[in-house]
């Protein structure tokens, strides 16, 4: 039993952390806030070369070939920079998504490219049944020659405006399928769906009669429910990390603040309305990297739990993110609610990162499910 | 990061899980004497005092194997052994701050309950602020005469003994001039009232202290140090039952599945209502992020390290948690939460207590609100937290400069 990093984790950690704090500063979220692209492909390439994002890719494939305890300890840093890129899409949503379903033929295309920085990738997981529930899926592929036709609206897709390759749920005759489609072919139609964070990129995705070829299925047809069911547990644990970044960042401003901002002749941490408050951000903190480490750890391990372990991670991170970045907020009172200060880039985030790959209801109930069977 | 537990810790835990299945009682316990018999059994299995010196009647035993053995008497609803103050508080204390003489006195006697012990720390105006205690301990030459008042004293009325903090130099700041003290309960001196709470019960007392006598020789650590010792006390028994309690709070969430299985409203099982499936949900989620933590805290106390003041998240984690937990089942279970008797046999509502007792629903609710309350209130734990974790700054207190007087 041991609950603490190697020291090879504390050693990425503060390689991450300090790349960043010199490459990512607050300035860099607010340039690429009216960026066309929305990141920096000079960074992005850095982060290749750092080995960044190949982190789960294995050897073979140019990457580094670790886990998603690692993975989850990289992201959780560029949540704490407010990291305005591609990262969790092409990393997680794109990457992880081939290395679980994907033939050896798609691994050999598309990994090596992404460990590169040389392609990005995402994943349409959100139709307008508002269900992460991959069963929920409504597009359609119908066959067409030795490949499929392919028709469907989806929401929320991160980053898809940048992306090279969009893993696309549909339902062909063979079953629950998971395709390949390149966003900027013809019949694709990308629209921008702008959230309160400028530094995260989602598009509404319209795929009209789109065909793709035999190659462009991931995996077998119809066995793409177990895929995205793995992906999507991947995908809440990851980006619980990236909140939890987010408001340890805002714990952290808000402890420094309120050391040095003086009310009534004295800091405002010397009160108990204040410090009480920060006590209770630092337990939401600490709390938080229990249940994405723990769950981070049980996927990668195979553990008995590490479903329901994903789902404990999302929803308690979800709620408990939230909490601690709106009370950064409070703790700093007005300067807090103004533009120029740097608190709302990470408030925003862990707010985007919230309702994606499940809400907190939408993880309850799958725990519910798991401790005492479905209704 | 490794959260499987090692071959040791497995064979380990099947050892306990073997001795518990031919050594739990059979039927309930009912006397004192029956608990004690108990405790022995308890004691020759190798299963109490097992982190004490093995030159005391102790096991040197690792954290984690005190850690399952507590979490393998939760999973087989075990009654308590008694002297849990004794084997909590006072034993530990005097392992780490106890002379050779009092460690040979008073450990084994501790582990074989031959002698029972209370905690004599709170008083009617030292609450929160323990600090400002006022039961006066006068040098008399070779002994002690202590007068005083002490409350929230568990064990109280089948105490022998008692782990005393008196003042002994009333001129200097509060914290410096308390020390500790091991007293005799059984000497006219003293007097032991029930205290009842709002279970009905009344698992504490209070005591009155007329010019009781404490010896020399029974003083723990040196004069005026008594408040840096009780600091540390406080915090032992945090890492060894970390894992029990979490086992504890499982089985009563299985308990409240179960009898959201039997009871209907609107004709259908509860466990159908979307509502209550977001209920169960949420307690579940905040309840395994509790084991997670008890976990990290293990990590920590198998490498030897102290958690400090990392104790105080833990006990306001757990403590926050079991009130949110038991407000939840409150609500869930409806108006038959609150029955203490009387609710229809086959909703088979009754369930393990925290202490291994068969209860009500409504006792365990009214029993969470003592953690946020006891052994550092939460503000206290907030303070603590604050100022030491967080390093921010302390408040401008009057009582921090000057005597106590």
């Amino acid at each position: 039993m041991n609950f603490s990093f190697s020291e090879d984790q504390v050693l990425l950690r503060s390689s991450v952390r300090s790349f960043l704090d010199e490459h990512c500063t607050p300035a860099h979220p607010r340039a690429m806030m009216d960026d066309a692209r929305g990141y920096d492909p000079a960074l992005w390439n850095e982060m290749a070369k750092l080995g960044w994002l190949g982190l789960p890719v294995p050897e073979q494939h140019g990457g580094a070939g670790l886990g998603l305890v690692e993975l989850c300890i990289a992201i959780e840093e560029l949540g704490r920079a407010a990291y305005p890129g591609p990262y969790l899409a092409t990393v997680v949503l794109g990457g992880l998504a081939l290395l679980l379903g994907g033939s050896a033929a798609q691994k050999d295309k598309w990994l090596p490219a992404i460990a590169s920085g040389e392609k990005r990738a995402s994943a349409a997981l959100m139709e307008d049944a508002l269900d992460w529930d991959p069963a929920s899926t409504a597009a359609t592929a119908v066959t067409a020659g030795d490949g499929w036709t392919i028709s469907g609206v989806k929401r929320f897709v991160p980053w898809a405006h940048v992306a090279d390759i969009v893993l696309v749920p549909a339902r062909s005759p063979e079953g629950l399928s998971l395709f390949l489609v390149d966003p900027k072919q013809a019949g694709v139609a990308l629209r921008r769906m702008v959230g309160i964070d400028l530094c995260s990129r989602w598009s509404e995705m319209r795929i009209e009669s789109v065909r793709v070829g035999a190659d462009a299925v991931v995996g077998q047809p119809g066995t793409a429910g177990p895929v995205l069911e793995s992906l999507l547990r991947r995908a809440a644990v990851c980006a619980s990390a990236e909140m939890l970044g987010a408001a340890r960042r805002c714990l952290d401003m808000s402890v420094e603040y309120a050391k040095v901002r003086e009310q009534f002749g004295q800091p405002i941490g010397s009160f108990q309305a204040i410090r009480h408050r920060c006590a209770e951000m630092l337990l939401d903190v600490e709390n938080c990297h229990s249940a994405v480490y723990y769950a981070a750890w049980a996927l990668e391990a195979g553990a008995e739990d590490a479903a329901v372990a994903a789902s404990i991670c999302k929803s308690y991170v979800s709620e408990s993110a939230r909490r601690v970045c709106g009370d950064s907020i409070q703790v700093h009172g007005g300067i807090g609610f103004t533009w120029e200060y740097d608190l709302h880039l990470y408030m925003k985030r862990a707010k985007a990162l919230e309702p994606l790959f499940g809400d907190a209801e939408f993880h309850r109930e799958l725990i519910t499910r798991h401790v005492a069977g479905a209704r | 990061m490794d959260l499987n537990y090692t071959p040791e810790d497995v064979a380990f835990r099947k050892s306990v899980r073997a001795w518990l299945e031919q050594n739990l009682p059979r039927n309930p316990i009912r006397t004192l004497e029956e608990r004690r018999v108990w405790h022995r059994r308890l004691y020759e299995g190798g299963y109490l005092g097992m982190g004490w010196p093995k030159a005391y009647g102790g096991g040197d035993a690792r954290p984690m194997e005190q850690a399952i053995v507590a979490d393998e008497l939760a999973r087989a609803s075990a009654p308590a052994p008694t002297n849990g103050l004794g084997l909590g508080i006072v034993g530990p204390t005097i392992v780490v701050h106890g002379t050779d003489a009092q460690k040979t006195r008073y450990l084994r006697k501790i582990l074989a309950a031959e002698e029972l012990w209370c905690q004599l720390y709170s008083e009617p105006n030292a609450g929160s602020d323990l600090a400002a205690l006022r039961t006066r301990a006068e040098d008399k030459g070779d002994h002690f005469i202590v007068n005083g008042q002490k409350t929230w004293t568990s064990a109280g009325s089948i105490a022998d003994w008692g782990l005393l903090l008196a003042r002994t130099d009333p001129a200097v700041a509060k914290h410096k001039g308390i020390t500790c003290f091991l007293i005799n309960m059984r000497q006219p001196g003293i007097e032991v009232r029930p205290l009842k709470q709002i279970t009905g019960s009344s698992e504490f007392s209070e005591v009155f202290m007329t010019s009781a006598r404490v010896e020399k020789t029974d003083q723990i650590g040196r004069l005026g140090e008594g408040w840096a010792i009780a600091q540390t006390t406080l915090g032992y028994e945090r890492g060894g039952r970390a894992l029990a309690r979490i086992t504890s709070y499982a089985s009563q969430y299985g308990r409240l599945v179960e009898v959201a299985r039997r009871l209907k409203r609107h004709g259908r099982p509860l466990i159908d209502d979307p509502v209550i499936r977001q209920k169960l949900g949420r307690i579940w989620a905040e309840l395994e992020v509790e084991r997670y933590g008890a976990l990290r805290m293990l990590t920590l106390l198998e490498r030897g390290e102290h958690p400090g003041a990392g104790g105080s998240l833990t006990k306001l984690s757990y403590s926050e948690f079991e009130k949110r937990f038991m407000e939840m089942a409150m609500e869930i279970l409806g108006p038959y939460g609150q029955l203490t008797e009387g609710a229809p046999e086959e909703l088979r509502l009754e369930i393990d207590t925290a202490v291994g007792e068969q209860g009500t629903w409504a006792y365990a609710f009214l029993w969470s609100r003592a953690g946020t309350i006891y052994a550092g209130s939460s503000e206290i734990q907030k303070n603590v937290i604050g100022e030491r974790i967080l390093g921010l700054p302390k408040e401008t207190r009057a009582d921090r400069v000057g005597g106590a007087r």
